[in-house]
C-alpha cells in the first residue's frame, strides 16, 4: 500500500498524481480504454492540438523510425476544429473529469487571432476543460506553431492575447530552445504553468533518393533518445521561473518520470511511449510511487526540484 | 468516436520458418485468435532490446478461434521484421489487436468475387477467401509476384482450404518464371474478361491496388482495398498513418482502415 501523497498542482490544475499525457501521442484518450481505465488512472490528459477551424495536417509520409529509440513525425496538427472536437469527444472527456482525471485541451493556431479564436470557442463549448495548453512549438506547420514561440517577445504576445479570454489555467507548450528566457517571458505574460519540451526538429535523408524520409524536409524527433535533453531543459527552465512545469520528452519509465521531477517538474507527460507501449502509464505510475516511497518522503511535492548539484 | 475492443495480448511462437525468398511464416498461440476478423491486423512488439521501438503491423492469413492459433507471413525488410524472424518456438512477446476494420461481405453474395494479391499482400487475401467461403461466395484469385521463388507454397495450400471446384488461381510474375509474364493487374484483367464478378478484394503494393481500383471502377464493380502505411501506434492515437481521401482530407489507415472502399481513396 502506497503511503506517499501523489497529488500535485500544475498551475491551478489539481492532479491526483503527476502523470499527464503528451499531446498528439494519446489520441483523445478513448483509444486506451481497452488497455486500462484512463479516467481512473491519469492525473491529467492533454488532448491533441485543436484549432478554431479544422486542419488537414501534412500529406503522408508522416513518420519514420530512427535508430536508437527515437521516431520522427510530421503530422502537422491534423484536427477537426474546436467544434468538431467537442462534438466528437466532449461527452467522453466529461466522463474522464467525472472520474477525477483533469482534462487539458490544447490550443493551436497559425496566428495570434487564431489562438484567440480557438480559446474563445473552447470557452464557449468545452465546460469539461480543466485548463488549456497553448501550443506555440509545433515544428510541423508552415506558419504559426514553433514560429509563434521562437522568441521571448513572440511567445509572450500569444500568451498576453490568450490570457484575458479565459479564467481557467493556461499552460504553454514550449519548443526545445532558450527555455529560460522564453519561460520567464511567458511567466510575466501570465502563464500559469509551462510544459516542455515539444519534439526536436531533425532531418532524416534517404541517401538513395536524396529525399527526406518524410513528406517535409524537417520533422520532430521524439522518444527515449531525447530524454536527457528534455531533463536538462526542464532543469534550466525550473531555475528561471517560479510557475510549475510539466516535464515532457522520452519518458518511458518511473525512473524517467522521477528524473523530470528532480529536475524541477511538477507533472510529467508520457508521449511516444504510449504509441509503442500503450499499457505503460499504469506501470510508470506504480514505479514512480515506489520510487517516492523509497526516497522516504510523505509527499511527492518534496521531491520536485530536489536534484542535488 | 467509437468503442475500442482492442487490447494487448501475449503470443507464444509455435513455429517460425522461412517459406520463400525473404518470406517467413509464423504460427503462434494467442487469445487474439478468438476475436480477430479477416482483414484486421495486429501490431507486434519487436523482441530484443529497446533500440527499435515501433511495433510491426501485420495481417494474418488464418485464425483458428477454437485452438487459439494464428498464422502470419512477413517479409524481412528491416530491423523489426529481422528480429521477428529470429524468434524461436516457445518464445513469447506481445501484440495489440484486433486492430482496424476488416473485409466486409459483398452486398450481393450471389455473384463471384475476384481476389487480387500482390507479393506479401497475399496473406490478408487468404483471410478474405475464408470470409467469402463461409458465406458461400465463390471466388477466383489473381496473384502477382516478383519471381516464382517469392511464392510461399503454404499460402497456396491455405487458399485451397476455401476454394470450390470452379475456383481459378491465376499467377503472374515480373520475370515470367511462373504463370503469366507480367503483373497481377494483367492476370486480374484476364479473369475479368472471362467471368462475371460482383466484387473485388485486393491487397498489395499501392500501385497495384490503384490499378485494380481502376479496373473495378471502369466495370462498376465494388472494390475493397487493404491499405498499408507506416504506423506509429496502430490504434488511432498518433495520426501518423494518413490515407488521402477522394473527398479531400485524410482518414487514418489503422483506425478507419486498413480496408477501405476503393472509391473512397484518392489514388
Ligand atoms: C495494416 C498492415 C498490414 C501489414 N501486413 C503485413 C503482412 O502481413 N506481411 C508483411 O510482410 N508486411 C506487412 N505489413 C508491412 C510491415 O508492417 C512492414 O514491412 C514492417 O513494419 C517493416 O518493419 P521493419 O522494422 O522490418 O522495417 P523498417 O526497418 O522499419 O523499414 C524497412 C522498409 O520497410 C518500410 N516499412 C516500414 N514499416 C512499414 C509499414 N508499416 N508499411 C509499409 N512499409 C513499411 C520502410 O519504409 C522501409 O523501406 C503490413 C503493414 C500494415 C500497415
Ligand atoms: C505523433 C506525434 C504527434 C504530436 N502532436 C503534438 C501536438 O498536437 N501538439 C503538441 O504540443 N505536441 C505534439 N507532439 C509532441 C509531444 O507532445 C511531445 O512533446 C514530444 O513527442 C516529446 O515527448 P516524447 O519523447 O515523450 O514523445 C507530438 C508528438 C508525436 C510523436
Ligand atoms: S498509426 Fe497511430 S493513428 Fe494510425
Amino acid at each position: 500500500m502506497v503511503s506517499v501523497s501523489m497529488a500535485v498542482n500544475l498551475g491551478g490544475i489539481q492532479m491526483r498524481n503527476p502523470l499527464n499525457t503528451a499531446s498528439g501521442t494519446y489520441g483523445n484518450g478513448w483509444q486506451f480504454e481497452g488497455f486500462y481505465d484512463v479516467g481512473a488512472t491519469l492525473g491529467a490528459i492533454t488532448c491533441k492540438g485543436v484549432a478554431a477551424e479544422p486542419w488537414q495536417g501534412n500529406p503522408a509520409q508522416r513518420l519514420a523510425e530512427l535508430p536508437g529509440s527515437a521516431i520522427m513525425n510530421s503530422v502537422g496538427l491534423q484536427n477537426p476544429g474546436v467544434r468538431g472536437f467537442v462534438d466528437e469527444y466532449g461527452a467522453y472527456l466529461q466522463g474522464l473529469r467525472d472520474k477525477g482525471c483533469q482534462v487539458i485541451c490544447q490550443v493551436a493556431g497559425h496566428s495570434i487571432e487564431e489562438y484567440v479564436r480557438a480559446t474563445e470557442l473552447y470557452e464557449e463549448l468545452a465546460p469539461f476543460a480543466s485548463g488549456f495548453e497553448v501550443n506555440i512549438s509545433c515544428p510541423n506547420i508552415a506558419a504559426g506553431g514553433a514560429a509563434m514561440g521562437a522568441t521571448p517577445e513572440a511567445a509572450a504576445e500569444v500568451m498576453r492575447a490568450v490570457r484575458p479570454r479565459t479564467q481557467r489555467p493556461v499552460v504553454v507548450k514550449m519548443a526545445p530552445h532558450d527555455v529560460a528566457e522564453i519561460g520567464r517571458a511567458l511567466e510575466d505574460a501570465g502563464a500559469d504553468a509551462l510544459s516542455l519540451i515539444n519534439t526536436i526538429p531533425g532531418m532524416s535523408i534517404d541517401v538513395c533518393t536524396r529525399k527526406s524520409r518524410l513528406s517535409r524536409p524537417t520533422a520532430g524527433v521524439s522518444g527515449p533518445a531525447i530524454h536527457a535533453i528534455a531533463v536538462r531543459m526542464v532543469w534550466e527552465c525550473a531555475q528561471a521561473v517560479k510557475i510549475p512545469l510539466c516535464g515532457i520528452g522520452g519518458v518511458s519509465s518511473g525512473e524517467g518520470a522521477a528524473e523530470m521531477i528532480l529536475a524541477g517538474a511538477t507533472a510529467v507527460s508520457v508521449g511516444t511511449a504510449n504509441m509503442y507501449d500503450p499499457t505503460c502509464v499504469p506501470r510508470i505510475l506504480a514505479e514512480l510511487e515506489q520510487w517516492a516511497e523509497e526516497q522516504g518522503v510523505q509527499d511527492i511535492n518534496e521531491l520536485i526540484g530536489a536534484f542535488e548539484c | 468516436m467509437r468503442q475500442s475492443s482492442l487490447t494487448q495480448h501475449d503470443f507464444t511462437v509455435i513455429s517460425n520458418t522461412q517459406v520463400a525468398e525473404g518470406v517467413w511464416r509464423m504460427v503462434f498461440a494467442s487469445e487474439v485468435a478468438r476475436s480477430i476478423e479477416p482483414g484486421q491486423f495486429m501490431n507486434f512488439e519487436v523482441p530484443g532490446d529497446g533500440s527499435h521501438i515501433l511495433r510491426i503491423p501485420l495481417s494474418f492469413s488464418l485464425a483458428d478461434a477454437a485452438h487459439g492459433r494464428v498464422v502470419i507471413y512477413y517479409a524481412v525488410v528491416g530491423e523489426g521484421t529481422g528480429r521477428l524472424a529470429r524468434m524461436r518456438p516457445q518464445e513469447a512477446s506481445t501484440l495489440l489487436g484486433p486492430c482496424g476494420n476488416g473485409w466486409r461481405l459483398p452486398a450481393d453474395t450471389s455473384k463471384r468475387a475476384l481476389l487480387v494479391a500482390g507479393g506479401i499482400g497475399l496473406p490478408p487475401v487468404v483471410a478474405a477467401a475464408d470470409l467469402l467461403a463461409a458465406a458461400g461466395v465463390g471466388f477466383d484469385v489473381a496473384i502477382g509476384l516478383r519471381t516464382k521463388d517469392a511464392l510461399a507454397p503454404t499460402l497456396l495450400q491455405e487458399l485451397e482450404l476455401f476454394q470450390d471446384k470452379d475456383t481459378q488461381v491465376r499467377m503472374a510474375t515480373d520475370d515470367g518464371s511462373l504463370g503469366l509474364h507480367g503483373f497481377a493487374t494483367q492476370a486480374a484483367e484476364q479473369l475479368l474478361s472471362e467471368r462475371d464478378y460482383g466484387s473485388i478484394y485486393t491487397c498489395g503494393p499501392q500501385v497495384m491496388m490503384a490499378g485494380v481500383a481502376k479496373l473495378a471502377e471502369e466495370r462498376g464493380i465494388a472494390c475493397q482495398v487493404s491499405m498499408e502505411r507506416m504506423m506509429g501506434c496502430g490504434f488511432g492515437a498518433c495520426a501518423c498513418c494518413n490515407v488521402a481521401l477522394a473527398a479531400g482530407g485524410y482518414a487514418l489507415c489503422c483506425q478507419d482502415g486498413p480496408v477501405f472502399d476503393a472509391q473512397e481513396v484518392a489514388w
